[in-house]
């Protein structure tokens, strides 16, 4: 069974599409990161999932019922664009309110369970308008775990986040989905950093979505090289594309691709009479291959 | 990872959905001060205007006093679509302005913050919605219309005006305007959803039909039309102190039918639109 499953669905805004016959399918249990560029249709693809939006076309399944089923509904989770709070309410009102409207029992039980997840017990009686950004961040994810969700939308979590609260909210999502194992469905710009999380990855482009694929899959189709530095760049540049078929000269660096061989780089490039200053071994990560997935498809 | 949660979706039920949305929507209700304030507005401003009838203007001479019957802040003698003075207009129907104005700021605020979104993710019938912000709405402004009537007593009580009335009549006329609240009340709902993107509009849109301007303007043309009543002012104009059974009856079919009307409007316009 897949959590989100998504045929042929298409949106457009004064007749331009924003989502464009896009295809997804989410596994139970996955960890999906959603990566494209500003305008690429993400939020878009999240609103409509979370049913803010009307689709001109298309099938939006949640776990093999039609997104608009009540009781699969009140098991979604979402925080996009903003956490939806009174600004004038405290944390705790906001999150009684929306305790309230999932019809919980134990909602002051359930109150301080999410907020110790998002490390805000200690802000409850905080009115939301004084909470800083990453703390306004933490309570939308607090008020998405509210009721034990099967599936988590987070749109940009990290966004606008300092170094700091980009790693406590790394570690946040982290707890979420090993401790508490629900599909979530993230977007990101931050690749690196969500490459650390997800399990699977669908990179969109204009609407459309370009491939859908495995965090083993990525692994699979990640690139090895080695990249380094001579003194004479030109001279090891044209002496390692005679032996190596896939040598690019990259921000500054040699860089030959697909060889896990640095002795024999280095002995070459000796003997050649060139040598190295700096050399070290690299693989391609989700960063890397997303820029070089959107460099082929632009050229 | 291991999958930890159980899938497991029950549907709920209508009354389910319908106690958790009413729910939140009493919750902020209470816990905001707009509603307070509304209230003692309610009740101020008619014990103002009972009060301050008759007092003296600026010359010292008494002025023509609004009432001589402290009843007649919460209805007219009989129904009337023409407005001639200030004291044929000023009565319980202007808890209707008020009410209009304070729905438009409680369901902005829906709008203007993303609880909305919060809402609509987890509740996916657009009719729930509906109905909870109508029922909610309703309480609001009956609670609104309690404290104007107290107002208007005490003012009445300070001025020395008379109390004389038939309670039969008194009660059918209090209570029909009340039942027109839950008419009232999903008008509003209505205006707001349609404006949910410009707020100062749905205020103004909720302020000039809470004014009963269109049916005050539409009576000066064709005159006082009984008509009238099948729309939402000109029933509560018909709750009157002269009012019967008829009277009370007249006030529930029609507010009754508008609340359905406006209802389903919302909700087709909710489902097929998109929230922002």
């Amino acid at each position: 069974m897949n959590a989100i499953e998504i045929r042929g669905l298409s949106k457009s805004f004064r007749g331009l599409y924003a989502v464009d016959n896009l295809n997804m399918t989410v596994p139970v249990g996955a960890i999906y990161g959603f990566i494209g560029e500003n305008g690429s249709g993400k939020s878009t693809t999240e609103k409509l999932i979370c049913g803010h939006l009307v689709p001109d076309k298309g099938s939006i399944k949640l776990f093999d019922r039609k997104y608009t089923n009540a009781g699969v509904r009140a098991r979604v989770g979402a925080l996009i664009e903003n956490t939806g709070c009174f600004p004038n309410s405290s944390v705790w009102d906001n999150l009684m309110m929306q305790a309230i409207n999932l019809g919980l029992s134990d909602r002051a039980g359930e109150i301080d369970r999410v907020l110790r997840i998002v490390r805000m017990e200690d802000n409850a009686k905080l009115k939301f308008k004084k909470c800083s950004l990453g703390m306004k961040q933490r309570i939308g994810i607090a008020m998405a775990l509210l009721g034990d969700p099967a599936l988590l939308i987070l749109d940009e979590p990290i966004n606008g986040l300092d170094a700091e609260g980009m790693k406590m909210m790394r570690e946040i999502l982290v707890d979420i989905t090993r401790q508490y194992g629900c599909t979530v469905l993230i977007s990101s710009h931050i690749l690196g950093e969500l490459e650390k999380i997800a399990t699977h990855y669908g990179i969109i482009r204009q609407g459309k979505m370009l491939e859908e694929l495995t965090a083993k899959d990525l692994e699979g189709r990640a690139k090895v090289f080695t990249s380094l530095k001579t003194q004479n760049m030109q001279g090891a540049f044209g002496l390692l594309r005679q032996k190596f078929p896939d040598v690019r000269a990259e921000d500054g660096y040699i860089r030959i691709y697909d060889v896990d061989d640095t002795e024999g780089i280095v002995g070459l490039l000796m003997q050649g009479g060139f040598p190295v200053r700096e050399i070290k071994k690299n693989k391609i990560g989700l960063e890397e291959y997303y820029i070089e997935l959107m460099s082929k498809k632009e050229a | 990872m291991a999958q930890t949660h159980e899938l497991k979706f029950e549907n709920p039920s209508f009354g389910k959905r319908i106690k958790g949305m009413l729910g939140v929507d009493f919750y902020r209700l209470f816990h905001t001060p707009m509603f307070y304030i509304f209230l003692a507005i309610a009740a101020i401003i008619p014990a103002m205007i009972v009060s301050m009838t008759g007092m003296a203007g600026p010359d010292g001479a008494a002025t023509r006093p609004l009432y001589t019957n402290v009843w007649n802040i919460v209805a007219a003698d009989s129904p009337l679509y023409i407005i001639h003075d200030i004291g044929q207009y000023a009565n319980m129907n202007m808890v209707f302005i008020f009410g209009g104005i304070m729905v438009s700021i409680f369901i902005g605020h829906d709008y203007r913050s993303g609880y909305v979104k919060q809402l609509f993710t987890t509740h996916a019938k657009k009719r729930d919605y509906m109905i909870s912000k109508s029922l909610v709405s309703a309480f609001s402004m009956a609670c609104m219309c309690i404290t104007y009537l107290i107002g208007g007593i005490a003012g009445g009580l300070f001025a020395g005006l008379s109390f004389n009335v038939n309670v039969g009549s008194l009660i059918i006329a209090i209570l029909g305007k009340m039942v027109m609240n839950l008419g009232w009340a999903s008008l509003y709902t209505f205006l707001n959803v349609i404006f949910r993107r410009y707020f100062g509009i749905s205020v103004a849109a909720s302020f000039f039909i809470g004014t009963g301007i269109p049916i005050i303007g539409a009576a000066a043309i064709i005159g006082n039309n009984s008509l009238l009543n099948v729309f939402l002012y000109g029933s509560s104009v018909y709750a009157c102190l002269s009012g019967n059974i008829v009277t009370m009856l007249v006030c529930v079919v029609v507010s009754a039918a508008w609340t359905v009307i406006y209802n389903l409007l919302g909700s087709l316009v909710l489902a097929r639109c998109d929230v922002y």
